[in-house]
């Protein structure tokens, strides 16, 4: 990660952008993708507008690459923000951006130029003295060494880019100066150890043992404590073992080469050790991460309800990252409302960070603690973002922490976002397929009973006018016996329509509570006899029996009620059944219940459909071709709940069904 | 009305009470009728039977009015009158475009379903074609390309005589928008918008009507098409 680090200082030297054609064994310009590498440093800015404009001088489509790997110094804060911002400034330009991780930076980046395709290379050149590129050819050397068939584009480092670089919020790492305490500790320990175990006199041993405090100093706390435990340690050995003891002179001339050899073997081991423990670190926290993503992702597809997925999500954070969340999204007036919150985070705080959560909304830019926007508030705020939609804002409280100094934390939290932002477009997206099922289905719904009862009506009204035309218009045609049926074919469709408009507005009363009951002490006989006869046209040439056990007290029933109940039901007897088919109609008493029973040898009812006759609309599935609107039974249904009663239906051994009703005879 | 004791009717029919009422009316006017109450049957009676004409309800409850229409079709030339209400524009032009040689709308009256059952009747029995359309008022010579009205002869433009032709040929008929556009201009102005259509008709009936406001030659069936009235 030399690249970084060079191009933060460059110095004065070139202005402006000078292409330089690389080691390109074709000089024609080929076509091929175009890929910037770029670092934390704000002059990456410069390198991604170059490489925007040359992409698109070329017309080729462009990649921006950060190679991520380990280095002596970690990485700052800043440096990390920087990188993320850069990437996301190249992909708003429209680059394709990625981030691969490796130790050899020019090979990272030669392999995957060939394997994405890239023929030009925007590199960025920083400007350091002769002496140094002489000693140590820049990565940018080694990747013009190296690549082939690409043509560089090289851009100088620029100075007054440091003078317009951003002000970071967030301050440098504070030196720690426990490692440093602990380390001279150490030496000491050693030195007075050495002193009194009387070793002191084997130089070549002691020296070796030195080198303990470095390597630790080095692992456990990095670079820093490392080099300073190897200058303490040199002089440790110069002043107490090297003889003359007690004294930084040195006798013998050939211990300063001896001193030269610990100090380059300690800085190296310490560098080296230093190196691996960033590594190890950097893998750890890219494992806990993992984790933590991939604990979450598996949260949001268990759970398929918004709400709950959401509250699971900042619970999770609240778990994992060890910070309240709380979530905002847009309520079906785009208003901003909070939609999950984690259990112990501030209602008050929640509830104030509205404003924020707006702007950030609005801006689709994060804002609040620890960016420049309102860095003041407590928490920060994340816009949940997928491609160009923004679906709501992630809050994460730090309170008065700061936010965790690591790239890690804010991959994390960034990415953490991004799920979020996943998730809730999903269920965004399956809430609106869902609706519009819905709709749908009750457009179909209405097309179905806006046909059927037009159908139910306008089948009487034809046969009505007809006949009403045909007598009216030649009535000299007819016999006395066709007029008598036509007659009789008034009669029936004026009947038919009564039947339907009565239906009608029996299901509008149920439907609405309007049912009342007027009961009164009635002979059943009665009531079935006056249903038989409004029924009697559409029977044709069925053959009712009725049975009615004589006994039968009488019963506190609505008569009208009853009535209609029963038309319905031997209606949609006769309806289902052929000509000339057996109708048979029973009543008797049950214990303090009347039943009355309607059987049928009709077309009959598969039996898991038996349950939904009585549903309102409900239509047999197998035979479409027996008109109606599904309500019939529906009414029956809901009279016969209105007096206490219970109805089902029960396929016959034989043929058709027959429906049962049961009702008490009432007080 | 005695010709009518020979032509054979078969009603398709899912509504007994429609039936009924067909038949006895169309008995009481001498007509032999034929009962189906759906679909299957009706195509059955109508490849056995050899009905002279079809009275078909396109709203049989499986919705397959159409499907019959269009079977009878691929075999037979039998004039076939659709029941159907007055929402469905579209299934009426369906039906009309599928070979239905004209359609009543639900409630009908009786007087005038057995005037179209007539007309329908008497085409197939002019089947033969004549040189010279003769409409009274209206004298249309095809061999000659001549429109004479109330004998003397009128200029027409290419496009309209051949519409006017297209209807007179077709009279006591409806042709629906898109087989006036096919036939007159050919398949390119299917698709084209009947306002093309609206403004020859209005060219013609300029032409040939008494009063071109209150058309009695060429009615219009909204929605639907023209029909040329004998």
């Amino acid at each position: 990660m030399k690249m970084a680090k060079e191009e933060q200082r460059p110095e004065n030297e070139g202005f402006g952008k000078d292409t330089v054609e690389g080691k390109t064994k074709d000089q024609r310009p080929v076509a091929g993708k175009l890929m910037v590498c770029v670092s934390g440093s704000p002059f990456s800015r410069e390198l991604i507008r170059s490489a925007d404009q040359i992409a698109d001088d070329l017309n080729v489509k462009w990649i921006a690459l950060y190679v991520d790997a380990p280095r002596r110094t970690p990485k700052t804060m800043n440096e990390r923000m920087e990188i993320s911002r850069n990437l996301r400034a190249a992909e708003n330009l429209g680059a394709e951006t990625f981030v691969i991780s490796g130790t050899q930076i020019s090979g990272e980046i030669i392999s995957f130029a060939r394997e994405h395709n890239v023929r030009h290379i925007v590199i960025g050149k920083p400007s350091y003295s002769r002496m140094i590129e002489w000693v140590r050819p820049s990565v940018v050397d080694q990747i013009i060494r190296k690549g082939e068939n690409v043509t560089f584009h090289v851009i100088p480092g620029r100075p007054e880019v440091r003078a317009n670089m951003i002000n970071y919020i967030f301050p440098e790492h504070a030196v720690k100066w426990a490692p440093y305490l602990v380390v001279t500790g150490m030496i000491i320990v050693l030195t007075l150890l050495l002193k009194f175990t009387g070793m002191a006199n084997d130089l070549v041993n002691v020296a070796l043992l030195f080198l303990i405090p470095v390597l630790i100093g080095a692992s456990r706390w990095g670079i820093g404590p490392g080099f300073y435990a190897s200058l303490v340690s040199i002089l440790s050995f110069d002043f107490f073992f090297v003889p003359p003891v007690r004294s930084f002179t040195v006798a013998d001339l050939r211990y300063i080469l001896s001193f030269a050899v610990f100090l380059i073997v300690a800085m190296l081991t310490a560098s080296l050790s230093s190196k691996l423990r960033n590594q190890l670190k950097e893998a750890q926290e890219n494992e806990k991460i993992t984790l933590t993503l991939y604990t979450l992702s598996r949260e949001m597809t268990v759970v398929d309800e918004l709400t709950a997925t959401l509250k699971r999500i900042v619970l999770q954070i609240a778990d994992k990252i060890g910070f309240q969340a709380a979530i905002y999204l847009p309520d079906k007036d785009g208003e901003l409302k909070i939609a999950a919150c984690s259990n112990d985070a501030n209602r008050e705080q929640v509830k104030a960070g509205g404003l924020i959560a707006k702007w950030v909304y609005d801006h689709g830019e994060m804002a609040g603690h620890g960016t420049q926007t309102l860095s003041e508030s407590s928490g920060l705020f994340l816009p949940l973002r997928t491609e160009d939609l923004i679906h709501g804002v992630l809050v994460i409280y730090y309170g008065a922490h700061r936010i965790p100094d690591s790239l890690e934390h804010k991959k994390l939290i960034e990415a953490i976002a991004g799920l979020v932002a996943a998730a809730v477009a999903r269920m965004n997206l399956q809430e609106e397929a869902k609706k519009a099922q819905m709709a749908a289905e009750s457009e179909k719904l209405r097309n179905v009973l806006l046909d059927s009862i037009s159908h139910e009506l306008r089948t009487p009204l034809s046969a009505i006018t007809g006949s009403v035309t045909a007598l009216t218009d030649q009535d000299d045609v007819f016999t006395s016996e066709d007029r008598k049926e036509l007659l009789g074919t008034i009669r029936q469709g004026a009947a038919r329509m009564n039947r339907l408009i009565t239906n009608l507005l029996g299901i509008v009363r149920l439907e609405s509570g309007m049912l009342h009951l007027k009961k009164s002490w009635c002979d059943l006989e009665d009531i079935i006899g006056v249903s038989i006869r409004q029924i009697e046209d559409s029977l044709e040439n069925r053959q009712l029996t009725v049975e009615i056990d004589e006994s039968l007290p009488p019963v506190q029933v609505d008569e009208l009620l009853m009535e209609q109940m029963l038309v319905n039901i031997m209606s949609n007897a006769a309806k289902y059944s052929a000509d000339k088919t057996r109708i048979t109609l029973s009543a008797y008493q049950k214990g303090d219940h009347i039943e009355i029973s309607v059987q049928d040898k009709g077309i009959g009812v598969p039996l898991n459909e038996l349950d939904h006759i009585f549903d309102k609309f409900y239509r047999l599935k197998s035979d479409a071709r027996v008109p109606g609107t599904g309500l019939g039974l529906a009414i029956a249904k809901g009279i016969v709940k209105a007096h206490g009663g219970t109805i089902w239906a029960n396929q016959n051994q034989d043929q058709g069904i027959t429906v049962f009703i049961s009702f008490p005879v009432g007080k | 009305m005695t010709n009518n004791s020979q032509s054979r009717l078969l009603i398709i029919d899912d509504e007994a009470q429609i039936r009924k009422l067909l038949s006895v009316a169309l008995h009481a006017h001498h007509f032999e009728t034929l009962e189906a109450s759906n679909g299957e049957e009706g195509i059955l009676m109508a490849s056995t039977d050899h009905p002279d004409l079809i009275v078909l309800d396109l709203g049989l409850p499986d919705g397959s009015g159409i499907n019959v229409l269009k079977l009878i079709r691929e075999w037979s030339e039998v004039p076939i009158i659709i029941l159907t209400v007055k929402e469905r524009e579209e299934d009426k032009i369906l039906a009309l475009e599928s070979g239905a040689d004209d359609y009543v709308t639900k409630p009908f009256g009786m007087g005038e379903l057995i005037a179209r059952i007539r007309v329908a009747l008497r085409h197939t029995a002019k089947a033969e074609e004549k040189s010279v359309l003769d409409f009274g008022r209206l004298l249309i010579d095809l061999s000659r390309r001549v429109v004479l009205v109330n004998g003397n002869p009128i200029k027409f433009t290419p496009t309209e005589y051949e519409l006017l032709r297209l209807l007179a040929t077709h009279a006591g008929r409806v042709m629906t928008h898109r087989q006036l556009l096919k036939q007159v201009w050919g398949g390119q102005m299917i698709n084209t918008d009947s306002n093309y259509l609206r403004v020859y008709i209005g060219h013609i009936r300029k032409k040939i009507e008494v009063t071109p406001t209150q058309p009695k030659m060429i009615l219009t069936e909204p929605g639907v098409g023209y029909r040329f009235v004998e």
